[in-house]
């Protein structure tokens, strides 16, 4: 499906993002104590460190239905 | 594990209610399994915010609580302790953040609620999955070592022995001293410096 | 400094330097270089025949910056603390040549020891202070306007300091080094690779401006019919009583010459410091006897390697990195690891005392405590699942993975086998080792991949 068609079906992605409790999960919240707005379709899981993702979660991010995996840390 | 969760909705004054439905998230909440109790408050971190936590987890003897506020970079501590004085182990608690990465970067009510709703659910699941977890302790070595025997060294030295504590004051020179050993007299009053 | 050598409480090693630092806050296990002195202090008394007699006298002395001679078996200067005599093992002749040996004859305990060796200490503690101190900035090497140290009257603010210092080599006299004369006309130029981006450091040093307040006014005070010129940039004197005394040197006559001086030449017997008034607008040529150069403080020598050792941070100009500079100005990253004086940044020593205070109650704080408690969410091997690999042991940015034997009943008697053992004290938290085990023995507390899988299922949803 092209993005101009699900646009007009209105599909909305969902993006799943592991942040590192450290630094993307702290900057995620600078951006909200700035009220720096962004897409709601965004949906955040803390981690303790970039370190512990494990490639597994991806896939089982992806295979659960996410549009897309941001990992950022 | 029983499943007994409880989850607590604040509105953070307006700063969470403005933008997101905080009845609506509770209400849903109620719904989702392992949930057997969900209710919204004004500030959740206040102190009768944190009583709230208390009876409910006696009242309705929860096992496990998930509160959907601030960040847990802000009130995570706050809450597990809260959390713990209600009489559960205070690692059976997570935190849902539906202000800095809701409330506050979204505008559209339908979708800030829908988000926030998808956050509980996501903590919930979590939650029922977590164990308690105990704090351990260890020993610590009654002593300090010092490095360097400057002004600084030798102050933090003398400090730290006058509270009656051993210190081990390591020095590169052949001397204590530093810098200070050179100087003739020193601002602002003039005293000598060794 | 005589308090800190009577305190029972405090132990002094000097000529010596931290090489390791292993453990963790409230037990760090620290090992200790000491130099060979060549002397044995337990038996020395501090008695000063050897330092009389030694025939090597003609030393730069380092404590005076080369302005004085000094002998090769030496106290660093005569009130050092401990009063015991080293030797210098860069000039003693017979260390160098295996001649000589006078002082191993006369010494009346027989303290010297010419076979001594590096000796290596393990000690344990709870908690570390920095106090590693400054240098100076080496303006020899990038200030060619001011004679890259060709002329020697061009000296800096510490030289000074030993010829003002009745311990000095000049015994308080200030005279310049080339000819001994006294000078009567001397200028001082702040800010010497201080704020200056191009050639230096961009901070303010933060004790030149009272320093050089001070010298002037003791050139003014020392010297009769003397003449002190101050180039500078700023006066800072953001200090309590600070701004009077800087008032006093102007009192007492010394000149303040806003402008920064762009060259410096020899003419005859003096110095000519070409400098522009900007405060008049007007170029300037000051013809003086001495220049003093008040130069940049930086990090002592090795401090970096230190902070490496340890484990914590250092900031852009190398400086010790406190944990937040308003609200933890004595703390570092390393947990148990606390800072005081020059070495988090350029202080003088009122600041340098107030800090020094400060980290140790933060120490005394944490030694009050019987015990302390760990975040327990940490990593965990589950020794069913694990093979021993080890894979996870060098992944662990802590050293808190070790692989350990374990004994289990097996069909044929005992079986011994290795698994991995997480040190929950030194484990952080951050999960590093959980997916690189291929058994997926090992498991993060708080966030086990059970936990998380449950996270990303509730999501997608
Ligand atoms: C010319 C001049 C004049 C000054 N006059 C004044 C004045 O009048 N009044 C005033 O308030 N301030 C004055 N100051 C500033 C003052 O010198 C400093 O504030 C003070 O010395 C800082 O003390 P410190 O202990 O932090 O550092 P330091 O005095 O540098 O001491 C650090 C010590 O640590 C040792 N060390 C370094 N590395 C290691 C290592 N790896 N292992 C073990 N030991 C190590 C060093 O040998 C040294 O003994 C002056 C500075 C200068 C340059
Ligand atoms: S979680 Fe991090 S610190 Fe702890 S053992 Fe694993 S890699 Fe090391």
């Amino acid at each position: 499906m092209s993005i101009a068609i699900a646009e007009e079906k209105g599909w909305e992605p969902k993006i799943i993002v592991f942040a590192c409790n450290w630094c993307t999960y702290a900057a995620a919240d600078l951006a909200g104590l700035n009220h720096l707005e962004y897409p709601a379709q965004v949906r955040i899981i803390r981690t303790p460190c970039s370190g512990r993702m494990d490639p597994m979660l991806v896939l089982r991010a992806f295979n659960r239905g996410a549009d897309g995996v941001l990992l950022s840390g | 594990m029983r499943k007994r969760v409880g989850v607590f909705v604040c509105d953070c004054g307006t700063n969470i209610a403005s933008v997101v439905d905080t009845e609506e998230v509770a209400r849903y909440a109620a719904n989702l399994p392992g949930v057997v109790f969900s209710t919204t408050y004004k500030y959740m971190c206040s102190d009768p915010g944190q009583e709230m936590i208390r009876k409910a987890i006696k009242e309705h003897d929860l096992e496990q609580v998930v509160v959907a506020s601030c960040s847990p970079r802000m009130h995570e501590k706050t809450f597990r302790k809260a959390v713990e004085q209600g009489g559960i182990n205070g690692y059976l608690f997570e935190m849902v953040n539906i202000r800095e990465q809701d409330s506050w970067v979204h505008h559209d009510r339908g979708e800030a609620t829908k988000k926030a709703k998808d956050l509980v659910r996501m903590a919930v699941a979590k939650v029922l999955r977590n164990k308690p977890l105990y704090i351990s302790h260890i020993p610590i070595t009654k002593k300090a070592l010092v490095i360097g025997g400057g002004i600084a060294g030798m102050q933090a030295a003398l400090d730290i022995a006058d509270a009656g504590y051993p210190v081990i004051l390591v020095e590169k020179q052949a001397t204590i001293g530093g810098k200070m050993a050179q100087l003739d007299k020193t601002f602002p009053t003039m005293d000598c410096a060794a | 400094m005589v308090a800190v050598a009577q305190h029972p409480n405090i132990q002094i090693i000097t000529y010596a330097e931290v090489t390791n630092v292993a453990g963790y806050i409230g037990n760090f296990k620290v090992t200790i270089k000491k130099k060979p002195k060549y002397v044995d202090w337990d038996l020395c008394t501090g008695c000063g025949t050897c330092i009389e007699k030694c025939p090597t006298k003609k030393i730069p002395d380092p404590f005076d910056l080369g302005l004085g001679m000094t002998t090769a078996i030496r106290k660093v200067y005569p009130q050092a603390v401990p009063g015991k005599p080293f030797i210098d093992d860069k000039h003693c002749r017979k260390l160098t040549e295996g001649k000589c040996g006078v002082c191993e004859k006369i010494c009346p305990t027989k303290a010297i020891k010419f076979d001594d060796k590096e000796e290596y200490m393990t000690v344990e503690v709870g908690a570390i202070v920095m106090a590693t101190g400054y240098d100076l900035f080496k303006w020899e090497e990038v200030y060619g306007e001011y004679g890259y140290g060709k002329y020697p009257d061009v000296i800096t603010s510490l030289h000074f300091e030993r010829l003002a210092s009745a311990g000095g080599p000049t015994g308080g006299k200030i005279k310049r080094p080339s000819d001994g004369k006294e000078p009567k006309r001397v200028a001082f130029i702040k800010c010497v690779g201080s704020r200056d981006d191009t050639k230096g450091k961009s901070y303010c040093s933060r004790a030149c401006c009272m320093y050089t307040a001070k010298h002037a006014y003791q050139v003014k005070d020392k010297i009769p019919d003397s003449e002190a010129y101050v180039f500078y940039m700023d006066v800072r004197t953001a200090g309590k009583n600070y701004e009077e005394f800087y008032q006093r040197s102007l009192n007492a006559g010394a000149k303040y010459i806003r402008g920064r001086v762009s060259k410096i030449y020899q003419r005859g017997d003096s110095l000519v410091l070409k400098a522009e008034d900007s405060l008049l607008g007007r170029p300037l040529e000051v013809e003086v006897d001495m220049v003093v150069l008040a130069t940049a403080m930086v990090p002592s020598e090795g401090a970096q390697e230190l902070a490496k050792i340890i484990g914590f941070s250092v900031d852009k100009d190398g400086f010790y990195q406190e944990a937040h500079p308003k609200l933890q100005p004595v703390e570092t990253f390393a947990a148990g690891v606390y800072l005081a004086g020059a070495c988090q940044g350029p202080k003088d020593i009122p600041d340098t005392v107030a800090q020094a205070s400060g980290a140790a109650v933060k120490v005394c704080g944490l030694l009050a405590k019987d015990m302390l408690a760990t975040e327990p969410m940490v990593s965990e091997v589950d020794i069913y699942k694990c093979s021993g690999c080890g894979f996870c042991v060098p992944i662990c940015p802590y050293k808190a993975i070790s692989l350990v034997e374990i004994t289990e009943k097996g069909h044929h008697g005992p079986i011994v086998r290795q698994v991995a053992e997480v040190n929950g004290s030194l484990c952080q938290g951050c999960g590093a080792c959980v997916p690189a085990c291929r058994t997926a023995a090992l498991n993060l507390k708080g966030f086990t991949d059970e936990q998380l899988v449950a996270e990303v299922d509730a999501l997608c949803l």
